[in-house]
């Protein structure tokens, strides 16, 4: 073992030490589960923050309510403000006529409970209308 | 030799290299169990997802641990010395099986007394069959400077295998 060959030809000889059973053991936890494809990857993502998602928005609507429960709910208020109008000064059309420009605002408002929970949803929808009134001139 | 594109069993592929691989992590930790933890995170991040990129697995196993064990030291770097100090007697650990010639047990007991500059690259070259050009890479030195290391730890083996065999 005299000179650079001789040495590293009996490095090469050494036998590294095997890896122990434990590191084996938990490469196998590790890999031996289904196979990853990029593409798996992607959608298994895709599916947990699809879940997600939807916990969360579950949560959000229907508050202390069981997941594995779906809620019943039934109307118990309906509400109808009176509309509001609006009108406008009258306007001269093209062919010579007046009319007056009106605006009517008005909203429907719903309350609905689930009884077992008292978890209530309203439903707001506001609505509004544009018209034109025939005026007669004399 | 090292061909893992085409290779589906992980662990006959581990067989054949887990030993070289593990030899080569342990020169960049600082403890056994380091060794295993690095060497664990980088075989699982090489087998599913690097295995099958172009270029040489080899080398691409090499930096996968490199880069793991850089990790590991970056977490632990708030490690107290008195910690690692213990650490490093308690792991007096062969890092080679026996072996029945007297000369090769001389080498095995003297490759630890290399500086580790030096040791690392022998280890890269003859475990992890790298060209001086990919340690170069590796170690972020140029080839020029990983072939003078490799000079400079075989004189020191040999100077030092040729004392610890009449010793």
């Amino acid at each position: 073992m005299n000179n650079e060959e001789d040495i590293e030809s009996a490095l090469r000889r050494l036998r590294p030490r095997a890896p122990s059973p434990a590191l084996v053991g938990a490469l196998g936890r590790e890999l031996d589960a289904a196979p990853a494809s990029g593409r798996g990857v992607i959608l298994r993502w895709a599916a947990g923050l699809s879940a997600a998602a939807a916990c969360l928005l579950g949560f959000l609507l229907f508050g202390r309510a069981p997941a594995t429960v779906a809620p019943a709910y039934q109307l118990v208020r309906a509400e109808q403000p009176p509309a509001s109008v609006d009108l406008f000064d009258p306007v001269r059309l093209q062919d010579g006529s007046f009319v007056r420009p009106v605006r009517v605002r008005w909203s429907n408002e719903t309350h609905w409970e689930d009884q077992r929970t008292h978890t209530r949803l309203i439903n707001y929808s506001p609505s509004e209308q544009f018209g034109l009134i025939p005026l007669e001139t004399y | 030799m090292y061909d893992a594109h085409a290779e589906q069993d992980w662990r006959a592929w581990f067989a054949e290299h887990g030993a070289r691989l593990r030899l080569i992590a342990r020169q960049w930790t600082r403890s056994e169990a380091d060794a295993d933890d690095v060497l664990q995170e980088a075989f699982v991040r090489f087998w599913k997802h690097q295995r099958h990129l172009p270029g040489d697995p080899n080398a691409l196993v090499v930096t996968s641990i490199r880069r793991a064990a850089l990790d590991l030291h970056r977490r632990t770097d708030r490690r107290t010395l008195r910690e690692q100090v213990v650490s490093a007697d308690a792991e007096a650990v062969m890092d080679f099986e026996p072996e029945a010639d007297p000369r090769l047990q001389a080498l095995a007991r003297s490759l630890p007394s290399l500086p580790a500059e030096q040791r690392e690259v022998v280890v890269l070259k003859v475990w992890g069959d790298l060209t001086f050009e990919q340690i170069g890479e590796q170690l972020a030195i140029s080839p020029n400077t990983a072939a003078s290391r490799w000079r400079y730890a075989m004189e020191a083996l040999r100077r030092l295998v040729t004392a610890r065999t009449y010793e």
